[in-house]
């Protein structure tokens, strides 16, 4: 019990100041990822759809703008397993965000048009 | 009127009582009106005994009445004594509600008419031991209420339990009743007089061993009717078997006979003896309070967990009497007196609330078909008046402000903290340990009825039998009036105070009024340098306080429509009744802390071996050891078996050895005769 | 993709407030702050807001609800009450007793035999209350409506915020806590999950 006290007293605080301040350690979590639409091609598009095991990426063909896909991302679903991020490191990044709480589930079913024409 | 007039008034309805009963039954056959007319003239004798009994703890002892004629040695003599007003007046209230409760509760039946007759003799019998003034009437009328309360708990003969329950009830009391005989026979032959005035009057002439002998014969003999441990046994095995109204009547009033002939013994008869004497006393008070407590816990019938809750307040007014006593011997006589008026004050008390509760058994068995807890369930939904009377009966024997038993017990544990005034050391740590005691005992007396009134009348049904329960018909109006006692008692404690310490100035010669009720409604206990508590000003005061949550909430409460929902059970798809506690799990914490009393013990047997589920039925049996029963009662009873064997050659049936004995006598005789 | 709206707190609370969130971007009408009727609706909601945080802002009672998951979203919750997160200091408690509780944090993705228990525990609640649904089982993610779970709780509570995740961590867990109760602004609407990669940065 001394010893804990003792330990104790030299840590100091370890208590978080989130949310009044940033907290450090937030920047090393899984996070779900973002998509970069310009380089996200149907193909691509079509294979990140079969890979992610929890059913968030779907793709809705010609149904944006200018006749372009469009991809749902259901960041509700997503687990941030980061499958579709290894398989296309130029398109997929980690977004970086963990403050994900919603208030109506459809703020967190995002819409990203992708571009209009194939490009190898 | 003079108490006495009262007196024969009551004597006067209630054995009318007992000829319209008779009589009607005969003549009229079974009929509800004539139920109703002796439970009317019951009431009437009632009404009558409260008035000579508050009178005579007013207006003192009254004189002494010759009935002339002789009964066995000397003529029956009367005096209403203040040390009886309690008492009597407790018998007529009791009298008054069991009366309005018979007609609602008693089939019109020949079996009931002779039952109530025979109650209504027992009244009559009740009263003349309390006003008996000399040792033959006492010891007439003790015998007679003991025959006739034997008759009361035989109602109804063929049932199981009831023929053993009234044959322990009617051994114990004659063998209490042989020792209250040698105790007076002490008394009067040492003092030359049968008139109880006298003895008390002679009494400090009688050598000290004879005084303590007499004592001692007293208290054994008056404790076995009031309960004291170990001569408790009767209390448990024949309150079950009585009707409800009966048992009402033995824990209610015989028992305080008991408690009566104590305080006659200990403040009349032979007052300020040695202090060895009083510690004697307390200690069995003591030791009868935390026992039957204890056993109390662990009964599932309402009935037999109300007598044990008896055996506990017995053991309280001795714990009372007792240290009056201490007090008195070490000249103290203040404290004395107040304790005195603190065991009559709980006499009053516990006939009230006891009472009360053994009519709600009753009513609870009549409706639900059960005096098992177990088996009970939600009944305050389906008999509300009964609970809710149920329930103020129960907060005055928990003794919770601001009813009644808080009332006496504050005033008991009072007396028994200012003990370092004796003087002693050692007679101080005594009484405190005895203090220590009854709060032990006060503080189990909190749960065993929180499980008492909880499991029955709270929660859910357990049976089919428990839900079907339905109020229609069942008598209120006597459970209701012993609950208004209850509150008046404490509410007018200052009222009850005054005329108690009048009966005990006359008793004791000690004037604590003045001290006792400096005017305010205030209560002092003997010393001014002490404590003091308003009853009433409690009463009123957590009246108060309750309404103003009450009043918060109607002020403040959400103006939408609130919803109703069912109980939380823990999200359970289907949660059975049977999943509630059990009386007998709410009490299990006791069964370990004390198991050195109880020594339980458990029988647990599978059908097989196979893990837990598919063993098949599982047989289990838990049973706590009938200390007293096993270890004192059943060697007694076969000794006495043993030598009534040894004996039985002398009633070989042989006219001639019959002879022969005849022959023997006489030869003694005349050589006994001629010495 | 289960896409039930926000919780009806009109329903809960048994009274006169009127719908926390009218559908979302996908699947309801949009939120038109321009004409009388939605502007109506935004002020009630407003005011609801407010009451929401006066009443539950400093001192919230969660109590946590399993229903069905693999418990690493527990062990984050777990942790909240840890030194380092320490919810305490935000106001927040656990409670075990849906009697004292005035929110219920769900995880899991409410299998079928929980129906009961769910309905009764969220009945045993007073109202007003609110429901947070956790990780990305409650959500609808993860496992498919089949013949042994829901598939997430959108179908059988009523839902105030949802927080993503597998498991969230006790920041996000915090944050959503904050939302609830109003402290903190919602993110998530806001974000478009679109990023620019940088050219130096694609693989060849």
């Amino acid at each position: 019990m001394p010893m804990w006290f003792a330990r104790g007293l030299r840590r100091g605080v370890v208590t978080t100041r989130y949310p009044a301040r940033p907290e450090p350690s937030a920047a090393g979590l899984p996070t779900p990822p973002a998509f970069d639409a310009q380089r996200i091609g149907p193909a691509l598009a079509d294979r990140l759809c079969e890979l992610c095991p929890s059913r968030a990426l779907r793709l809705v063909k010609g149904d944006g703008e200018a006749g372009g896909d469009v991809l749902i991302f259901d960041v509700g679903a997503c687990t941030a397993c980061g499958r579709c991020r290894e398989a296309a490191p130029g398109a997929v990044t980690a977004s970086g965000e963990f403050e994900l709480a919603a208030t109506a589930r459809g703020h967190l079913v995002k819409r990203i048009p992708l571009r209009g024409e194939a490009r190898p | 009127m003079n108490s006495l007039t009262w007196c024969y008034a009551a004597a006067a309805g209630w054995g009318l009582a007992a000829a319209v009963a008779l009589l009607g039954a005969a003549a009229l056959g079974a009929a509800k009106g004539v139920m109703r007319a002796t439970c009317a003239l019951s009431a009437l004798g009632g009404a009558a005994a409260v008035v000579g009994g508050v009178s005579s703890l007013l207006w003192g002892n009254s004189r002494v009445v010759s009935l002339g004629g002789a009964v066995v040695v000397g003529t029956m003599q009367l005096q209403a004594s203040s040390l009886a007003g309690v008492f009597t007046a407790l018998l007529g209230l009791v009298a008054v509600a069991l009366a309005a409760y018979a007609p609602r509760y008693h089939q019109a039946t020949a079996a009931t008419a002779v039952y109530l007759a025979v109650y209504n003799l027992a009244l009559v019998a009740a009263l003349a031991v309390f006003a008996a003034a000399n040792v033959v009437t006492f010891l007439v009328a003790w015998e007679s209420v003991a025959l006739l309360c034997y008759l009361l708990i035989l109602r109804h003969p063929r049932r199981e339990a009831v023929a053993s329950g009234a044959f322990w009830f009617l051994a114990l009391s004659e063998t209490g009743f042989v020792l209250i005989v040698a105790a007076l026979v002490i008394l009067a032959t040492q003092t030359h007089s049968m008139q109880l005035d006298v003895i008390a009057a002679r009494a400090h002439l009688v050598p000290a061993g004879w005084r303590n002998a007499a004592y001692l014969l007293a208290l054994t003999g008056f404790g076995f009717k009031a309960g004291l441990v170990p001569l408790h046994v009767w209390l448990p095995e024949a309150h079950p078997v009585a009707p409800a109204d009966g048992s009402a009547f033995l824990s209610g009033l015989v028992v305080k006979l008991g408690a009566y002939g104590i305080a006659l013994f200990a403040f009349r008869l032979l007052p300020v003896g040695a202090a060895w004497l009083g510690l004697l006393t307390l200690a069995a008070g003591a030791v009868t309070a935390a026992i039957g407590i204890l056993y109390a816990l662990n009964e599932r019938d309402l009935k037999r967990f109300l007598a044990f809750s008896t055996i506990e307040n017995t053991g309280i007014i001795v714990i009372a009497f007792g240290a009056a006593m201490v007090f008195g011997s070490y000249g103290q006589r203040e404290l004395w007196a107040f304790l005195l008026l603190a065991g009559l004050y709980h006499v009053a008390n516990h006939g009230t609330y006891k009472s009360l509760l053994f009519l709600e058994a009753g009513v609870v068995k009549h409706t639900a078909g059960t005096r098992d807890m177990d088996r009970l369930g939600g009944l305050i939904h389906r008999l509300p008046r009964s609970a809710v009377i149920t329930l103020v009966g129960t907060l005055g024997i928990a003794a919770l402000p601001p009813l009644n038993g808080f009332v006496s017990e504050w005033l008991i544990f009072q007396g028994l903290f200012q003990g370092f005034r004796t003087g002693s050391h050692l007679i101080g740590i005594l009484i405190v340990l005895a203090a220590a005691t009854l709060g032990l005992t006060g503080g189990l007396a909190i749960y065993a009825f929180v499980r008492g009134y909880g499991i029955p009348f709270l929660g859910m049904p357990r049976t089919r039998q428990a839900a079907a329960a339905s109020e229609r018909g069942q008598p209120t109006a006597g459970p209701g009036l012993l609950a208004a006692a209850c509150v008046a008692l404490a509410v007018g404690a200052p009222l009850v105070l005054l005329a108690l310490s009048r009966a005990v100035a006359t008793v004791t010669g000690v004037a604590l009024r003045p001290v006792l009720l400096p005017g305010n409604l205030t209560v002092i206990p003997a010393h001014t340098d002490f404590s003091a508590f308003s009853p009433t000003y409690l009463a009123v005061f957590l009246t108060a306080v309750t309404v103003v949550p009450v009043l918060i909430y109607l002020a403040g409460r959400p103006r939408a429509g609130s919803v109703t929902v069912p109980v939380w059970d823990g999200g359970m798809v289907a949660f059975r009744p049977r999943m509630q506690y059990s009386a007998m799990t709410f009490s299990a914490p006791t069964r370990v802390t004390f198991d050195a009393l109880y020594r339980p013990s458990v029988s647990l047997r599978r059908a097989s071996d196979d893990p837990a589920g598919r063993s098949g039925p599982v047989h289990y049996e838990s049973e706590v050891t009938p200390v007293f029963l096993r270890y004192l009662y059943r060697p007694v009873i076969r000794a006495v078996e043993w030598l009534a064997d040894a004996v039985r050659p002398l009633q070989s049936g042989d006219v001639n050895l019959y002879l022969l004995y005849v022959f023997v006598v006489i030869l003694l005789a005349y050589l006994i005769g001629a010495l | 993709m289960a896409a039930r709206s926000g919780g009806d707190m009109a329903a809960r609370s048994g009274g006169d407030m009127a719908a926390r969130e009218v559908g979302g971007p996908v699947t309801g009408p949009a939120l038109d702050g321009r004409s009388g009727e939605a502007g109506r609706e935004r002020r009630v909601a407003a005011d609801l807001r407010a009451r929401v945080a006066g009443q539950f802002g400093r001192s919230l009672h969660i109590r946590t609800l399993d229903t069905g998951s693999c418990a690493a979203c527990e062990q984050e919750i777990r942790l909240l009450a840890a030194p380092h997160y320490d919810l305490h200091r935000l106001g927040f408690f656990f409670t075990p007793a849906p009697r004292h509780a005035d929110l219920l944090m769900v995880t899991g993705p409410m299998i079928r035999a929980f129906d009961v228990a769910a309905r009764k525990t969220f009945d045993a609640m007073p109202g007003p209350k609110i429901v947070v649904a956790t990780g990305a089982c409650a959500l609808g993610g993860v496992y498919p409506a089949d013949a042994f779970t829901h598939g997430g709780i959108g179908g059988i509570l009523p839902v105030d915020v949802w927080i993503p995740g597998c498991p969230p961590s006790p920041l996000a867990l915090l944050q959503g806590l904050l939302v609830a109760v109003d402290r903190l602004a919602e993110k998530a609407a806001g974000l478009t999950f679109t990023a620019a990669v940088p050219a130096e940065e694609v693989p060849r």
